[in-house]
């Protein structure tokens, strides 16, 4: 992988991330910080499968797995709450969510 | 590194592979399906991993077992992590009932389910595909992460199963209390999988066992130790042994394919599984001996009081899956891995017998719905006969006697003390087995006797006629089943066969006594599974009905629990036991018991975490405030206070408002709190990045 391409897609995978990252904090639909929160998970994903495949190591695409599992997790268990929160009490805008502080 | 070789070995991924398609189809499919379509669906998923599974099994009975298939290999650093799936004799065996087993249960619920709503039928389904996947890849998992993640995969099915019925909180709760007790013991499982593998370094099982029966520095115990954690807690074994009985809240399909015949004996095929390690720790082979023995005498002695049909059968799980752990714990794992395909057999039967007698009976799942079933399912009834007779172990003529016999053997040969427990055992379950038929074959009261006019079909005769003859014939089965596992039969002196022998129909003779009106009403012979009042009868009639015969009056005199007319000890000792073990209405001694102990606690402890009643909100939160303000009091209110006082003082004030004002950093709002954790992240980096400058 020659240096341009790897500058390229680490940029990228960081571009990725600030985007996801700023999704979640400009957006107060539970729905889209969801969808964000994925677009976030992506960068360090690509950035991990672009260092493994820069030194060779199976470790990159090992982590890139364990991402996978990650997101798959966070996105069943938060779209579980979304459809709860909506049911219960039709909400679906995460500031409106103060209660579970005390 | 990656590797994937494909060989037709991998089509061994096709069996638990077919049930997990029909999973899908089912669950997660968006289209709208009508009811033909879910049935037809339902049946190639419940029968179709039979047919793979038949072939592979058949290869590896003919001596040319595949072994291992791997799958997926990582290898990371000095540890592999290699995925796998394995065809070992046990695991052919096992995984050849489970889908037997899993076939007739399907086709059976097919038309017992019958009259459900779609979006419930389509539920119905779904889940018992889903179960059928995770039971076979666990059965034939070559690994621990594959068999841990079916063992959970079963544990999520089982929860969701028991609470089918979502509009009944009972169920819910049941459902609830299974996931919880049965996730306790999951956890010890993890653990002693994890300690496995840092032994082997490998997650394949047959690394795994060698590395863990070589394990030296004290660990073996430990991992021994979990693993029978483990099983006891999946299979309701002595101290986890209260969910089960409530886990009938489930459908009675669910309740034959889970909680009898297959996932709850996995605790039994985990420990003969791991036999090896077990066998390593004469301690904890005894404990498992022992805990096995008390949970079976246990199980059977609170059968014999159970008003529910449902609950007796559940009970009777809990006292067979008992002898089998008796049988791994004197070291005869392959007696137990027999035993479990017999008992899978003639439960399963049993409970889909009396699903379909008691099917929209007014009474439920009580025990005397069963009554007039001669009548209104004659085939219903012959097949509930055949289950009680191979439970009860009638000699020779049934499949339980066998491999009933095969245990008791080897109990022998590891100490009479056990095997006298496992005779009353066998006495027991001859009774309650007896007890239950006795009640199916009394006529009907003549207000129900012209309900129920759905005619049989033939998704419930061939399950029921299919194993009725397994419960009857599969005794043949059990020594080369023995043999095909690499172990001996058991041999024992003939003057315990003979005794083993009357065991059972001492069993059955004492539950003639205990039957209400059995002392005046001549009992049909064919209706007790073939016994005739012989001599031999008359004669034991005598000598022991005549003392049980009050007996009868103690335990079902009034068949409600209502006071004894008798006053004396013993009678009130029949009524304590019968309180003790099971009241018919009330929860289990030991519900309430676990209630107190745990349940209550934890509740408290949340409680008061919470600030729950006692007028302070976030006690915890509180905690440091309280303590400045306490330390203050103490340290400065004990002097007269100068002016040096009132300077360290005030500090003791501005931490309390630092805190008031750090506590308003803590808005609640997920954004807020997103933007934090942003902000701490990048001075992190930022500070690292300035500390690895060069």
């Amino acid at each position: 992988m020659s240096d341009t391409a790897f500058t390229g897609l680490i940029l990228l995978a960081g571009a990725l991330f600030a985007v996801g990252c700023f999704g979640v904090l400009a957006r107060r639909a539970i729905l889209v910080q969801l969808l964000s929160l994925e677009i976030a998970l992506s960068g360090p994903a690509l950035a991990f499968i672009v260092a493994g495949a820069r030194h060779g190591q199976a470790a990159g695409q090992g982590m890139f797995v364990l991402i996978l599992v990650l997101a798959a997790a966070e996105v069943a268990l938060g779209l579980a709450l979304y459809l709860r929160l909506r049911r219960r009490s039709d909400v679906t805008d995460s500031d409106t969510l103060r209660e579970l502080r005390h | 590194m990656f590797g994937i070789v494909w060989t037709t070995d991998l089509l061994l991924l096709t069996i638990p592979s077919i049930a997990l398609t029909g999973f899908m189809l089912l669950g997660l499919d968006p289209l709208r399906l009508r009811a033909f379509e879910i049935r037809v669906l339902a049946i190639l998923g419940g029968v179709g991993p039979l047919i793979p599974m038949l072939v592979f099994a058949t290869e590896c009975f003919h001596g040319s077992c595949i072994g291992a298939v791997p799958i997926f290999t990582l290898v990371v650093g000095e540890s592999t992590v290699a995925l796998a799936l394995q065809l070992d004799p046990l695991s052919a065996l096992v995984g050849l009932t489970v889908s037997i087993i899993g076939a007739a249960v399907i086709l059976y619920s097919v038309a017992y389910m019958a009259g459900t709503a779609l979006g419930d039928l389509r539920r119905f389904f779904a889940l018992m595909h889903l179960f059928l996947a995770a039971m076979l890849t666990m059965v034939l998992a070559g690994d621990s992460i594959v068999l841990f993640l079916g063992w959970e995969m079963m544990g999520l099915c089982s929860y969701l199963l028991i609470a089918y019925n979502t509009t009944s909180a009972q169920a819910i709760r049941a459902g609830r209390k299974a996931f919880i007790m049965t996730r306790f013991a999951d956890a010890m499982l993890l653990a002693a999988l994890l300690l496995l593998f840092l032994e082997a370094n490998s997650v394949r099982l047959d690394a795994l066992i060698p590395a863990g029966v070589a394990a030296q520095d004290g660990m073996r115990p430990i991992i021994a130790a979990l693993l029978l954690g483990g099983a006891i807690g999946k299979s309701a074994q002595l101290p986890l042994h209260t969910w089960l009985p409530s886990a009938m809240a489930g459908p009675t399909p669910v309740s034959a394919l889970l909680h009898s015949a297959t996932m709850v004996a996995a605790g039994a095929v985990l420990l003969i599984r791991f036999a090896p390690i077990l066998a390593a720790e004469p301690l904890l082979q005894a404990l498992t001996a022992i805990l096995g023995a008390a949970t079976a005498l246990f199980g059977a002695a609170s059968a014999l009081v159970q008003q529910d049909v449902k609950r007796l059968l559940a009970y009777s799980s809990i006292s067979q899956i008992g002898t089998m752990m008796l049988s791994i714990g004197v070291g005869a794992p392959q007696a137990a891995a027999a035993h479990f395909v017999v008992h899978a057999i003639f439960k399963s039967l049993l409970f889909l017998a009396a699903g379909d007698i008691a099917h929209h009976s007014p009474q439920g799942t009580a025990l005397a719905a069963l009554r007039g079933a001669r009548q209104r399912k004659p085939l219903a009834f012959l097949a509930f006969l055949a289950g009680a007779a191979s439970l009860a172990g009638l000699p020779v003529i049934t499949a339980g006697w066998w491999s009933k016999e095969a245990m008791l053997a080897a109990v022998w040969s590891a100490g009479p003390i056990l095997w006298v427990v496992a005779l009353a055992t066998a006495v027991l379950t001859a009774a309650y087995a007896t007890r239950a038929a006795l009640v199916a074959a009394q006529p009907a009261p003549a207000a129900e006797a012209a309900q129920d006019d759905s005619s049989d079909t033939g998704y419930t005769l061939f399950p029921l006629a299919f194993l009725g003859f397994g419960a009857l014939l599969a005794g043949g089965l059990v020594n080369p089943i023995i043999r095909f596992l690499g172990g001996d039969m058991p041999h024992a002196p003939a003057f315990t066969l003979a005794v083993a022998a009357i065991a059972p129909i001492a069993g059955a003779v004492l539950a003639l006594a205990l039957a209400p009106g059995a002392a005046d009403t001549p009992m049909p012979a064919a209706r007790t599974g073939g016994r005739r009042a012989s001599v031999v009868d008359r004669v034991l009639r005598v000598l022991v009905i005549q003392p049980f015969v009050r007996l009868v009056r103690w335990v079902n005199g009034q068949d409600g629990g209502v006071e004894d007319p008798v006053g004396t000890g013993p009678a009130r000792l029949v009524v304590w036991l019968r309180r003790t073990l099971a009241g018919p209405t009330a929860p289990d001694r030991a519900d309430r018991l676990y209630k107190r102990a745990f349940v209550l606690p934890f509740l408290q402890l949340v409680r008061r975490l919470n600030g729950y009643g006692s007028g302070v909100v976030d006690p915890l939160g509180n905690l440091p405030a309280r303590a400045v303000l306490r330390l203050q009091r103490a340290l400065a209110d004990a002097l007269a206070p100068d002016w040096i006082d009132r300077w360290w003082r005030r500090i003791g004030a501005a931490l309390l408002s630092i805190w008031t004002s750090a506590r308003r950093l803590q808005t609640g709002r997920v954004r807020d709190h997103g933007l934090a954790m942003v902000a701490g992240t990048a001075g992190l980096l930022l500070l690292a990045w300035g500390y690895s400058w060069h």
